[in-house]
């Protein structure tokens, strides 16, 4: 028992010192400390990248070095490795940091010495020199593991026309942390995109690829020649080697994909070619009146809300511009309507959309319009010119004429929106020019001020016109049900009425004679006719005995039972009497207590 | 016993006679102040008739003709954050007035952001009618709906028939559906909040501060979303795509 506070010690103890051991930097057994850098190859291509290692021996936990200024290099971190060794009772620790360095440039570089400072002292590596060459050429019918393209739909496009800039990776192997940057000359073209990339298979000369797709469209905004410059991909190329597992019983289960076998990344940095392009300028000859660089194929609909409406109201003009090309850049803002209107312009909506491999969309406009007279009115067509590059010409397209019925409204203010350049007379004729646009004019019914308040009233209000009609429905379903089972439950309507009938009847017989025995009988018979009801009994034939072996078969109370027979055995004697006298209505009283205390 | 009987019943009268002919006073002079106000909008004394439709809002008169009127007081005054703030207002009580849509477009038309309302997620799209009827609509509907459910109700019990369980089902759907729209129009009111930039020019700041980066600028009219606030700050979006922080003195809602 002594021994186990002497265990606990001892954990106590030994925990704290080996998280001191694992954790502090402390100077290895060997003493003798050393900083070394090497990388995987010196001389590799653009496309490749070098793996360079850092390695400490001789010291635990040591702080992370100094890299050199690697300018002409992307450096990643790809991970720490520790590692503890015992030779003949000597330990060797040792700590690796991993870099990964992908080079931007071509030629010969040369990475500095790599610094730690551990204690005050300096530790360097020695300079490692690398030379990175030119990307080897590739050459037709190559079985290559991984591979890039990039294309236009057209080198020589038209100014505002849609150019599918595509770029496309061919892979044979597994690929990762892919990295992909389309760059573009922001001063000669307008980017959209074209959604997500495709991912499709294909054979190539008899061998299968992965390919994987991405466009964009580019609308030259300049007229002139223009470079795409390459597009750069970066990604890890995944290599499963199988291990010679053949002979071991166990080889088929771990060579299973699930267990992936022996995996290596390798980083590669792919380019693709540049790309000229030669804009060429819209033809001249055609090209109509007010043309506004809207390339591609167009249509064009218009709709109004209502086509007959009051003087003063409003409806709403829906132009829906719709199409492969620029339709964004399409506008109406200074839409001529002739002077029949006032035109109130809304923000336009775009809504994109692609088709095929091209972009496209719906542009809708919708404007509020107020007549200025009343009577038919018609909106006349609108057009909208473009230059369709597929049939090298410009087309006209136009929305059907719109005709409108305007009622004379009953408005009291005056827009004051127009000013008649002539005679008030002429103000139905077109020489009215608008001068200016302004708003409609604001609200003079007097009655429609009336304050709507969400206040604590209005809530009540709402509370109780959701309960109301719950606890209504509450009584009604119970006053319901109630008369559903007088009806169909004979027993249970007898039950319910049986106080009352006797009650009444009771009553019927107090302005009676008193003293006929006759009196008495029919005394004693609303009592059994009570107890019949009750009970669900056919016919009043029982004695005053029968009825208290009924009742006791029952829920009443032994002293009502013992009340009911000494009042029935009362009656029974009564009955065979001379002279019944009941002159204060002392046994219609007493028998009216009974039932009343049978109720209870 | 009976003399206080009758002084009780007299004072209850007394009292319903005195606040009907005081509801009555004010009603008749809220009418007097709005013809004023309507009256000095016409003589194109818009800061007089701005004045008493500020003072009748001040003193809890809410109605969607009173912001619509007060809106074109503030586009005459050449105010058109203010206007643009009041038609907000007034569309949330007056949802289908096409002159109050028509002035708010020309007043967005006039300011240089030109951003218009934003519809509030997937919910409002999918029930397409909450941004038409107004919250007092929505709960006049929910109160009808609801009478009506609960009559059927009693008719089903009564009458026992196939027919009427079938309508009542429907009403039953009907009135969820009025519920749970009434409860997203609630929702949106309290908690989806739109403002309107006051200043000529607004820096949008990437934190709570002016030494912040200025991620986009913001100007008078601009109709933003209020996300978060406190007595300073406020962080807004606009479009869905690009929000940022505002001092709140910039804003109203």
């Amino acid at each position: 028992m002594q021994n186990i506070p002497k265990k606990k010690l001892q954990s106590w103890l030994i925990v704290p010192a080996i998280l001191i051991f694992i954790f502090i930097p402390v100077t290895s057994f060997s003493s003798n400390i050393q900083l070394s850098a090497s990388v995987d190859k010196n001389q590799l291509t653009i496309e490749d990248s070098i793996e360079l290692s850092i390695k400490i021996s001789g010291v635990r936990n040591p702080p992370i070095p100094k890299l050199p200024p690697l300018t002409d290099f992307k450096v990643r971190s790809t991970g720490t490795q520790s590692s503890t060794q015992i030779f003949n009772s000597d330990m060797q620790v040792s700590t690796t940091h991993k870099y990964l360095l992908t080079p931007k440039i071509e030629g010969n570089f040369i990475i500095g010495p790599v610094i730690m400072n551990l204690s005050g002292s300096n530790y360097q590596s020695d300079p490692i020199m690398v030379t990175i060459n030119k990307a080897n050429p590739i050459k037709p019918n190559e079985n290559r593991s991984v591979y890039t393209e990039t294309s236009v739909s057209k080198k020589t496009p038209y100014i505002n026309e849609q150019v599918v800039y595509t770029f496309t990776l061919f892979r044979k192997t597994e690929a990762r942390n892919l990295n992909l940057s389309m760059p573009y000359d922001e001063s000669f073209f307008r980017k959209e995109n074209l959604g997500k990339a495709k991912r499709y298979s294909r054979v190539i000369n008899g061998i299968a690829y992965d390919v994987d797709e991405v466009s964009i469209a580019l609308f030259p905004i300049k007229i002139g020649e223009s470079t795409i410059p390459p597009s750069i991909m970066e990604l890890d190329l995944i290599h499963r080697t199988q291990t010679n597992r053949r002979r071991d019983p166990f080889s088929r289960f771990f060579n299973d994909p699930f267990f992936g076998g022996v995996t290596q990344n390798k980083h590669k940095i792919l380019s693709t070619k540049s790309i000229k392009l030669n804009i060429q300028p819209l033809p001249k000859k055609g090209k109509p009146n007010g043309f506004k660089n809207f390339v591609g194929q167009f249509s064009i609909t218009a709709t109004v809300g209502k086509e007959s409406f009051d003087a003063g109201d409003t409806t709403t003009l829906t132009i829906t511009v719709s199409g492969i090309g620029n339709v964004m850049d399409v506008s109406l803002i200074n839409l001529n309507l002739g002077d029949q209107f006032k035109i109130y312009p809304d923000q336009p909506i775009f809504t994109k959309s692609i088709h095929g491999n091209q972009i496209g969309g719906e542009k809708i406009f919708k404007f509020a319009l107020v007549p200025f007279t009343t009577g038919r009115q018609t909106i006349s067509s609108i057009s909208l010119n473009y230059f369709d590059p597929d049939k090298k010409k410009y087309n006209t397209i136009s929305t059907n004429p719109i005709s409108l019925t305007i009622k004379p409204g009953t408005g009291t203010e005056n827009l004051n929106l127009v000013q008649s350049g002539v005679a008030p007379t002429q103000q139905n004729g077109s020489t009215v020019s608008i001068l200016a646009r302004d708003i409609l004019p604001i609200h003079t019914r007097v009655e429609d001020f009336k304050s709507v308040t969400f206040d604590k009233n209005q809530r009540i209000m709402y509370m109780t016109g959701i309960l109301i009609p719950i606890l209504i429905y509450l009584i009604a379903a119970g006053y319901i049900r109630y008369n559903h089972k007088m009806n169909e439950d004979k027993s249970y309507s007898r039950r319910q009425v049986a106080h009352r009938k006797a009650m009444k009847k009771l009553d019927q017989l107090s302005v009676s004679n008193p003293e006929s025995k006759d009196f008495v009988r029919k005394l004693s018979q609303i009592i059994r006719e009570y107890i019949g009801d009750k009970l669900n009994l056919q016919g009043t034939a029982f004695t005053s005995k029968e009825v208290g072996e009924k009742l006791n078969k029952n829920t009443f109370a032994d002293d009502k039972i013992f009340a009911i027979k000494k009042l029935l055995e009362k009656f029974e004697s009564m009955q065979y009497m001379p002279v019944v006298a009941d002159k204060d209505h002392r046994l219609i009283d007493e028998t009216a207590e009974l039932l009343i205390n049978l109720e209870k | 016993m009976k003399t206080k009987k009758f002084f009780i019943l007299w004072a209850i009268l007394l009292t319903i006679f005195i606040s009907t002919s005081r509801v009555e006073a004010q009603k008749k002079d809220i009418s007097s102040q709005v013809t004023l106000a309507n009256e000095f909008y016409h003589e194109k004394n818009y800061q007089a008739a701005a004045d008493i439709f500020e003072k009748l809002i001040d003193q809890g008169e809410t109605n969607g003709f009173l912001y619509y009127n007060l809106g074109n007081t503030y586009m005459r005054l050449g105010n058109t954050g203010r206007a643009i703030l009041n038609y907000l207002r007034a569309q949330l009580l007056l949802p289908r007035n096409e002159n109050l849509d028509a002035n708010l477009r020309y007043a967005i038309n006039q300011t240089q952001d030109q951003l218009s309302p934003s519809r509030g997620g997937l919910i409002p799209s999918l029930l397409f009618w909450v941004d038409s009827i107004s919250l007092i609509e929505h709960f006049d509907i929910l109160i009808l709906f609801n009478i009506i459910f609960w009559c059927i109700c009693i008719g089903s019990l009564y009458y026992r028939k196939p027919l009427w369980k079938s309508l009542k089902k429907i009403s039953m759907a009907i009135l969820l559906l009025a519920f749970f729209s009434t409860g997203i129009k609630y929702y949106l009111l309290s908690e989806h909040k739109i403002g309107v930039i006051m200043d000529k020019k607004v820096d949008v700041k990437s934190d709570r501060n002016t030494q912040n980066v200025t991620l986009f600028e913001l100007h008078e009219g601009a109709i933003i979303a209020v996300n978060q606030e406190d007595s300073e700050w406020a962080h807004i979006s606009v479009n869905s795509d690009k929000s940022g922080w505002i001092p709140i003195e910039s804003i109203d809602y």
